[in-house]
């Protein structure tokens, strides 16, 4: 499959700050790509690069063959937005709404009024058509939100967070309504979350974004697959080199390391910095990447045992996203 | 095409906004009631009392002495004569207000019907308002005078032909003479004959004021409200950015400038539509209502050319405040600042001639300063597009400079 976006090197600098620091990556056509990260991981900005709503700072991209800093006004006629926000006139109706975002991409007249009722069918809404959207409920608001960046027929759809503060009805709704237009028209997905769940049911692949980079990039599965059979976090009260090391000999185990503790919270003003303060956790903190946690759950605990050592805390966590990013990060998707 | 989409779904928007219609369209016919009544009475014939005015009769003749009876009986003014020099050294001395000088040629020129000029001088520190009801009395006698002397000119010379013409061509039949009597009455309305001159003298010159208090109200208000769209616009702007949807525009194969041009047209077509509801009001409804009416001048064609260039300073004014203003309350509170503030002090309700002696230079710097002075030339001083070219260019000029500001500062991200 040629690819129908490719990034390469892209950055977006706001003076000192680097909200985007040089990220690469490819969607093929037809692909559903995802991009997985924290809020303020640089995923809109991103996307606000790729769809011309802000000028990179350096690096460059391409859509369908066409640059976007020569040849953007191309670009945008093959990209459609569903930005984060609810971005439509809540005084018109949903139909008012479709038809001026048709007009801006130059459709008139009958093919218009056709492309109107085409997405609003999509999305369910035929009936609730010529209601102000002020009358809509959230999960409905979303759906014509995605219908404006559907009415030209884009090759290529920016869905940014499109599920934000959607009851799981209209969640399961747009769900549908993505594969559907992959499927069945072949449209081109970049779909960015912070819902794991989401990009592990839509996406064929995921770029796992964090503090402007790219940290991990593959298909759902192989991402996954870096943790093997999920991830074991055990509270003890002393943690050597050595007891790492026997821990990772164990059945099951892939690997075992210590948790850095958590870094301290600055200081108020007027602290004094020599105060003694309470430590965030008293216990050391081993992770350990199993192979198979079963096995290694059984085989850690009992080993503990007889070393008797007691354990202050266990936490096991199933394979998924959420817990490769905290493996990869060492923080949370919704921290 | 585009720019014209995003203007029709702008129009749809504020047309739905019962207030903003309310604000836009109705309240400036309510400040005009309000103002024109109570401004208007200040310069009726009824609240005048019986001032005394120095007169100066440089001519002695027939037609000046009829022009005293009138302001001492018809205008309820009390005449007293001076000599010119004498006169002039007690105005100078402030001992009195305000004097009025009858021409040499006061008489002859009326007879032979050519235009002459009554001068109505006031001292700098004269009542404004008094002197503004002098002078609407001066011009009601002047203007009586003017059509009478008019139609006499007219029979005078009609009757003069007639005694030199041969007997078969005796042709001044009643019916002549009566049309000819009714064209001079009509002549009279637009081009009367005497003309009432006001100036103040000052350091710098004279200055000529022939505003009417109350009539200043229509173009003041229709100024006011017309720049209170740029408001409506940089609001637009900003609930544009603030809903998101100001990112899909950006997404859409479009150009900034067809964007920013579509958001600025609704301004021109909201200005343009204020004017015509406000003056419609103006002209015919305060005529109705019984109140003192203004007309659109002599050439109302160049009304319309100076209410387009205010309605371009305007939306130039809303894009920069939108680039200016960084929150909904920032832009209220600009808004109140540049556009009603200065709206207040550009001459709303006040007349220029006041506003030039109050305020000095610094009213120069407002742009609806100009605004008023280019209306107020053309409806209330009869003049025509020649003498207001500077006013069209200043405001032409402030288009410009808040349009590059507000470019230069325009937040598109």
């Amino acid at each position: 499959m040629p690819a129908i976006l490719e990034v390469e090197n892209l950055t977006k600098k706001y003076g000192d700050f680097e909200a985007v620091k040089g990220i690469s990556f490819s969607v093929e056509e037809g692909e559903v790509f995802g991009l997985l990260g924290p809020n303020g991981a640089g995923k809109t900005q991103t996307i606000s690069m790729l769809t011309g709503v802000i000028p990179p700072t350096s690096g460059s991209a391409r859509i369908a063959g066409h640059d976007i800093k020569s040849d953007m006004n191309e670009v945008k006629k093959i990209n459609g937005l569903v930005p984060q926000d609810l971005a439509l006139y809540p005084t018109l109706s949903a139909r008012a709404n479709l038809n001026f975002f048709g007009r801006i991409y130059g459709l008139g007249g009958n093919e218009l009024k056709e492309r109107v009722e085409d997405v609003l069918r999509i999305v369910a809404l035929t009936d609730r058509a010529d209601q102000k959207i002020d009358e809509y409920s959230g999960g409905m608001k979303r759906r014509v939100n995605i219908a404006a960046g559907l009415v030209h027929q884009p090759q290529l759809l920016f869905l940014d967070e499109p599920t934000v503060g959607v009851d799981p009805q209209s969640r399961n709704h747009i769900f549908e309504s993505v594969q559907r237009l992959n499927r069945e028209r072949g449209m081109s997905v970049v779909y960015t979350s912070h819902y794991m769940e989401e990009v592990e049911l839509l996406c064929n692949r995921v770029a796992i974004i964090d503090e402007g980079k790219i940290i991990a990039m593959d298909t759902v599965k192989n991402l996954i697959g870096i943790l093997g059979g999920g991830m074991i976090y055990i509270g003890l009260e002393e943690v050597d080199d050595a007891l790492l090391e026997q821990l990772t000999g164990l059945g099951g185990v892939k690997e075992a390391m210590l948790v850095p503790p958590p870094v301290a919270p600055p200081l108020a003003e007027g602290e004094d910095p020599e105060k003694e303060t309470e430590p965030v956790t008293s216990n050391p903190i081993v992770k350990i990447v199993a192979e198979n946690s079963q096995q290694a759950v059984v085989n850690v605990i009992s080993f503990l045992n007889d070393q008797d050592r007691p354990l202050t805390s266990l936490e096991i966590l199933e394979p998924n996203l959420e817990s490769v990013f905290l493996h990869l990060t060492g923080k949370k998707l919704r921290e | 095409m585009k720019s014209l989409s995003i203007a029709i779904k702008d129009l749809q928007i504020l047309f739905k906004d019962r207030g903003e219609v309310i604000q836009l369209f109705l309240l400036p016919l309510l400040f005009i009631i309000v103002f024109s009544g109570a401004l208007g009475a200040l310069g009726g014939d009824d609240e005048v009392e019986r001032l005394t005015l120095p007169v100066v009769d440089l001519d002695g003749g027939e037609a000046a002495q009829s022009l005293l009876a009138g302001l001492d009986t018809a205008g309820g003014l009390r005449t007293e004569l001076y000599e010119h020099a004498n006169a002039q050294a007690q105005l100078e001395a402030n001992d009195i207000n305000r004097m009025l000088v009858i021409p040499a040629d006061f008489t002859s020129g009326t007879e032979q019907g050519e235009q002459v000029e009554l001068t109505l001088i006031s001292h700098p520190n004269a009542d404004l308002q008094e002197t503004e009801a002098v002078r609407l009395v001066i011009a009601g006698v002047a203007g009586e005078l003017s059509l009478e002397s008019q139609i006499l000119a007219s029979l005078r010379q009609m009757g003069d032909m007639q005694a030199n013409a041969p007997e078969e061509y005796q042709i001044f039949t009643t019916d002549r003479v009566l049309a000819q009597a009714r064209s001079q009455f009509e002549l009279s309305q637009t081009r009367p004959l005497i003309e009432v001159i006001e100036t103040i003298p000052s350091k710098e010159g004279e200055r000529e004021i022939v505003q009417s208090i109350g009539l200043v109200a229509v173009s003041g208000i229709a100024v006011l409200f017309v720049f209170g769209t740029a408001q409506v616009t940089a609001r637009s702007i900003y609930d544009e950015k603030k809903v998101g949807s100001f990112r899909r525009l950006l997404a859409a194969p479009m150009s900034k400038s067809a964007l920013l041009s579509g958001k600025m047209l609704p301004n021109i077509i909201v200005g343009l539509i204020q004017f015509i509801v406000i003056f419609a009001f103006g002209v015919f409804g305060l005529k109705w209502l019984g109140l003192n009416a203004p007309s659109l001048g002599n050439e109302p064609l160049s009304v319309v050319l100076v209410c387009f260039v205010i309605c371009l300073c305007s939306t130039a004014f809303g894009i920069f405040i939108a680039a200016l203003a960084r929150t909904e309350n920032q832009i209220g509170g600009i808004a109140s600042l540049l556009v009603w503030g200065l709206g207040m002090i550009g001459g709303a309700f006040i007349p220029i001639a006041f506003l030039d002696q109050f305020l000095g230079p610094v009213v120069k710097v407002i742009p609806q300063y100009w605004a008023n002075r280019a209306l107020s030339s053309l409806m209330l001083r009869d003049l025509g597009l020649a003498d207001v070219t500077t006013e069209i260019a200043a405001l032409l000029g402030f288009t410009v400079l808040f349009f590059l500001i507000g470019l230069w500062r325009f937040d598109f991200d």
